[in-house]
């Protein structure tokens, strides 16, 4: 993109240049940070020393910048370098960030930003009030359009495969939507009991709260909205689309198979699930025990999807997929999962006392448990597998012992499955490897001679291998054997369709098609063994893909799981406070028994106020929670996820610099205590406070809303003093403090002023009236440095003083609330734009300015020019002027060398 | 004394909501006193009851703050205007 000028910075210095260069008919580009131009002075009360509104002014100036035919603004904007190319222009890399709202259709009607579940400081009231993480700037922002904070996603989202919005709905929680929650769940899959109860939680293993006093039970927050909304709803409370008329089958009725007939439901198609076992669920049902996941959890799941119109055809084992076809359907999803099991390949392994994990636990899943009362059960295995069977045996009776041929480190099993199986009684042999099962000679199992391992170098799993120990064997004595060492898909059930040598069926991972147009699979069946929630995201991703197809649409698209923004790094959101207070995390009261009787549910669920508590512990940590509310209400569906930053490129002749100032940091003054004592504020903060689109609705005190009486002001915090490194005068803080006395005096006509001062600085047209007439509205104005400021039980504030005009004593007043008139510190970033060429820097880092005393705004470098307070202290007035002074000379160089871009306008 | 970092005040107004509507249930309340009917410190609930303010939650009385506090009042709802 070409232009004539680059203007960096959207304020009143910025918005000024950008003007007069549109003016004489250049094109401009002007790039600003925030969301809306206006810069610092449209978050101004009033204007010194004419006391004019200071919307009043800039507002107008807003407008016309943004509306400019011969200006293109890029709010939202940042430039990320400017370097000289070879014909002596400049090219300008600038990053749009992403707003995630589409401007040409945002109203500014604010629905998003009422709806919004996350509330963060509102950086344009100087942190002082609350704002949401879809905002609009300020109430007079131009462009008025809304954009989502979005830090990138938050760890527990970005940890999930099933691509639930975990942060989401923890914050749906936190605002007492639960219903919502669920909704947003439900987006998902419909098994929201079930994994809000099953699931292994890697949410959880990511969640910054971690870092401090233990993660947000994400998981259990899941079920709690899940036994909500079962026990006050009937039916899942959603309405599929309108019928395609297309018709789907889905052979299986597992994670996978169930999460993609609800999403293909959802979108109208006419699903039919084929599964060969006798009732739905696949191992979730005959797999999972009832006393982590009962069936009534299941049951409740699936008929979510039931009431969608899915029909479920059981006892249907499929094996030509392609005779499918025929039968009507337009396409197929597999999803058989790993229904074939590892043999243990030593002797002895048909004896009818050996049983694989899987036939173990559904035959109990069945009612078949078989007499286990007072038996000796080795599991072999250590995965979650052999745990669930070897504490479903311990609740059948029996002694068990875990045999696992690593050590406990290498164990695949859950830690925390291994944790509880330990706490029911069942004990762990490790290194030992299964080599013989031993019977009485009639068949029946009475032992399993082990040889012992140790461990060698790790395998390409990254595990230590293990390897024999030489002449060392045990044998176990026992009456059963459960063998639980790895499940596989069974892909050679399926003739027509291709399967590795691990029988998982073979599939494009990203569109999880076949060679067969219109077959597509997904689940275990593909991945081999995974767990719940990568079987939903592969159903999800399959039911995308499938749509797609069946609508002629290239397979892309699945936002979902392949378009996330950037996981947050913990350390960043911690970063965001000074300090974090500690919330006791809810830990969950199971009562283990050590010889467990029944399969009864084992977690207790948490109550509400525990499912509250877990939600404050939320850090927000991507910003916004991806919660979607905002989408849901906004009447112009102007809200979209998607968007991504973008990158331009920028051809400009000039550039000038109009960046700005930065605040004095207050905290780098304990003495005055900003940030502990909460009556101690900052003068930027009183502009806010008196400014007609205040935070509070009138001058309110930060501690406790109480009306001030007694008001200080201290001078130069920050300006003129070498104990922060800043021997500079601030220039506006005299001026804007008078302002301040008599916009306060005016709006609370009991309270007393009263100003420490060193000395006042009032040289300007009309300055020295200004500060008569706060005298004369009787504010007083004492002389001398405040030594510090002490708070006392009920917030007031205690400053002691040098009262030079009277001896110089050291003094001390009692105030309700304490202004510290901060001074203006160099804004760093002016001095990081150009990547090839030093913009040279004030000995106080302010942009230089070499021949200010005859060329004011002309920087060190040729073509590129200040203009306002990023070359030092400036007022409004000032700044104008400055810019004015700049363009000028920006114009010249303009006309010789870019005039082919000129375009005459009207001037205003 | 502040005793918690603002960021972390201002989240926690999501979870506040439902209290403080109760709280202001049986009429307007200043800050102080919802803040004891909560047991939460007035800096918390101004942050609280502002937030709700500026979403049209809550509202200011006119003409309290004689004694130096204004007293807010839940908004009336959509419906409540309209009917
Ligand atoms: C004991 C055990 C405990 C587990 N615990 C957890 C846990 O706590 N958390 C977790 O996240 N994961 C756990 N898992 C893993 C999790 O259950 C699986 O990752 C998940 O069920 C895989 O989903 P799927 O839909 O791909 O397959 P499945 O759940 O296996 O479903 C496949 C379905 O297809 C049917 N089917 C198979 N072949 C055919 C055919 N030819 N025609 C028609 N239908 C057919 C099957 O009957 C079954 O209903 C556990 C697994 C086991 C075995
Ligand atoms: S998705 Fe939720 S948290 Fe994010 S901006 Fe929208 S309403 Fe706010
Ligand atoms: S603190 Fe909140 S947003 Fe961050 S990872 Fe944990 S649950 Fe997710």
């Amino acid at each position: 993109m070409k232009f004539d000028a680059l203007v960096v910075g959207g304020g009143i210095a910025g918005m000024e240049s950008s003007l007069k260069l549109a003016d004489m008919g250049f094109q401009v580009a002007l790039v600003e940070r925030q969301p809306s131009v206006g810069g610092r002075m449209i978050l101004l009360s009033k204007v010194f020393p004419t006391l004019d509104c200071a919307s009043c002014i800039s507002g107008p100036k807003m407008s016309s910048t943004v509306n400019h035919p011969n200006i293109t603004t890029f709010t939202t904007s940042e430039v990320e370098g400017i370097r000289r190319r070879e014909d002596g222009t400049f090219a300008a890399t600038v990053r749009q960030k992403a707003k995630f709202v589409d401007w040409a259709a945002c109203t500014g009607c604010q629905d998003c930003e009422v709806a919004c579940t996350v509330a963060v400081p509102d950086q344009f009231n100087y942190d002082l009030a609350a704002r949401r993480a879809a905002y609009i700037a300020f109430p007079q922002a131009v462009p008025k359009k809304a954009v989502l904070e979005r830090a990138g996603t938050s760890p527990c989202t970005d940890a999930c495969p099933a691509g639930i919005k975990a942060h989401g709905y923890v914050a749906l929680i936190r605002d007492g939507r639960y219903e919502e929650a669920f909704q947003l769940i439900l987006e998902a899959t419909p098994l929201v009991a079930t994994l809000g109860r099953a699931c292994y939680a890697p949410c959880e293993d990511a969640c910054t709260r971690g870092d401090l006093e233990g993660t947000l039970p994400i998981r259990r927050l899941k079920r709690f909205v899940a036994d909500w909304h079962y026990a006050t709803h009937e039916g899942p409370g959603v309405e599929p689309a309108a019928p395609t008329g297309r018709r789907v089958a889905i052979v299986g009725s597992g994670p996978a198979g169930l999460t993609a007939a609800w999403q293909l439901a959802r979108l109208g198609h006419g699903v039919t699930i084929l599964e060969a076992a006798a009732e739905p669920g696949g191992f979730l049902r005959y797999a999972l025990p009832e006393y982590r996941l009962p069936r009534a959890a299941v049951d409740a799941d699936i008929a979510n999807v039931t009431a969608l119109g899915v029909e479920i055809v059981f006892n249907r084992r499929v094996e030509d997929v392609a005779a499918l076809r025929a039968e009507g359907f337009d396409a197929v999803i597999v999803a058989t999962g790993t229904p074939a099991t590892q043999a243990l390949r030593i002797p002895g392994e048909d004896l009818a006392g050996v049983a694989s994990g899987l036939d173990f636990l559904r035959d109990v899943r069945e009612g078949r448990p078989g007499e286990l009362a007072g038996q000796k059960v080795v599991v072999v295995g250590g995965g979650n597998v052999a745990m669930d069977a070897a504490r479903t045996a311990r609740r059948l009776g029996a002694a068990v012992t875990v045999v696992y041929r690593r050590s406990r480190g290498e164990m695949p099993a859950h830690h925390v499955e291994a944790e509880d199986a330990e706490q029911e009684g069942v004990e762990f042999a490790f290194l030992l490897a299964p080599a013989e099962v031993r019977h009485d000679g009639h068949g029946r199992v009475t032992g399993l001679r082990c040889q012992a391992m140790r461990l060698g170098p790790p395998d390409e799993s990254g595990r230590r291998r293990p390897e024999p120990v030489a002449g060392s064997e045990r044998v176990i004595d026992c009456d059963r054997v459960i063998a639980a060492v790895g499940l596989r898909p069974a892909g050679d059930a399926f003739p027509t369709l291709a399967h590795d040598a691990s029988g998982a069926l073979v599939a494009d991972p990203q569109t999880l098609t076949t060679a067969t147009a219109g077959v597509f699979v997904a689940g275990d069946a593909v991945t081999g063994p995974s767990d719940i929630t990568r079987a939903v995201g592969q159903g999800r991703r399959a039911a995308h893909m499938l749509h797609r197809w069946l609508r002629g649409e290239p397979l892309e698209g699945f936002n979902a799981l392949d378009d996330r923004l950037a996981v947050v790094e913990h350390a960043d959101v911690l970063a965001r406070q000074r300090s974090h207070s500690r919330r006791d995390p809810e830990v969950s009261s199971i009562d283990f028994s050590s010889a467990p009787a029944d399969f009864a549910e084992l977690e207790p669920p948490l109550t509400e106020a525990e499912a509250l508590a877990g939600t404050s512990r939320c850090l927000d940590c991507g910003v916004c929670s991806e919660c979607g509310a905002c989408a849901r209400v906004c009447p112009a569906d102007a809200i979209h996820f998607e968007q991504h930053d973008e990158m331009l490129e920028l051809e400009v002749d000039t550039v000038v610099v109009a960046t700005g100032y930065e605040l004095f940091d207050a905290y780098q003054k304990p003495e005055y205590g900003y940030g502990r004592f909460p009556n101690v504020i900052t003068a930027t903060e009183m502009d806010r406070l008196l400014a007609p689109t205040r935070p509070f609705n009138t001058v309110l005190r930060p501690s406790d809303g109480k009306v001030p009486d007694r008001v200080a002001y201290v001078s130069c915090v920050g300006s003129r003093d070498r104990t922060v490194d800043n021997p500079l005068c601030s220039k506006i803080c005299c001026m804007y403090s008078i302002k301040q006395h008599q916009l306060i005096m005016g709006a609370l006509p009991l309270a007393d002023v009263t100003t420490h001062y060193m000395d006042m600085r009032a040289a300007g047209k009309r300055y020295e009236e200004f500060f008569s007439q706060g005298k004369d509205m009787g504010a007083t104005y004492i002389k001398g440095r405040v030594a510090k400021i002490e708070e006392k039980d009920d917030g007031d504030l205690i400053v002691h003083y040098e009262d030079i005009e009277n001896g110089g004593r050291v003094v001390q007043a009692e105030y309700d609330l304490v202004v510290l008139s901060v001074g203006v510190r160099p804004n760093p970033d002016a001095l990081r734009l150009f990547s090839e060429e030093d913009l040279a820097a004030t000995e106080f880092r302010f942009v230089a300015e070499p021949a200010a005393d005859h060329s004011p705004g002309q920087t060190s470098i040729p073509g590129v020019y200040v203009a306002g307070a990023s070359s030092g202290a400036k007022d409004i007035v000032d700044s104008i002027m400055h810019a004015g002074a700049a363009v000028a000379q920006a114009a010249a160089t303009l006309e010789h060398s870019a005039s082919r871009r000129r375009v005459p306008v009207e001037v205003r | 004394m502040r005793e918690r970092d603002r960021r972390e005040i201002i989240r926690d107004e999501p979870l506040m909501h439902a209290p403080i509507r109760r709280a202001l249930a049986a009429g307007p309340l200043t800050v102080p006193e919802i803040a004891e009917r909560l047991g939460r410190t007035p800096e918390e609930v101004l942050l609280w009851v502002m937030g709700m303010r500026r979403y049209r939650q809550l509202v200011e009385v006119p003409d309290s703050g004689d004694d130096g506090y204004f007293r807010y009042a839940l908004a009336a709802t959509d419906e409540e205007v309209l009917a």
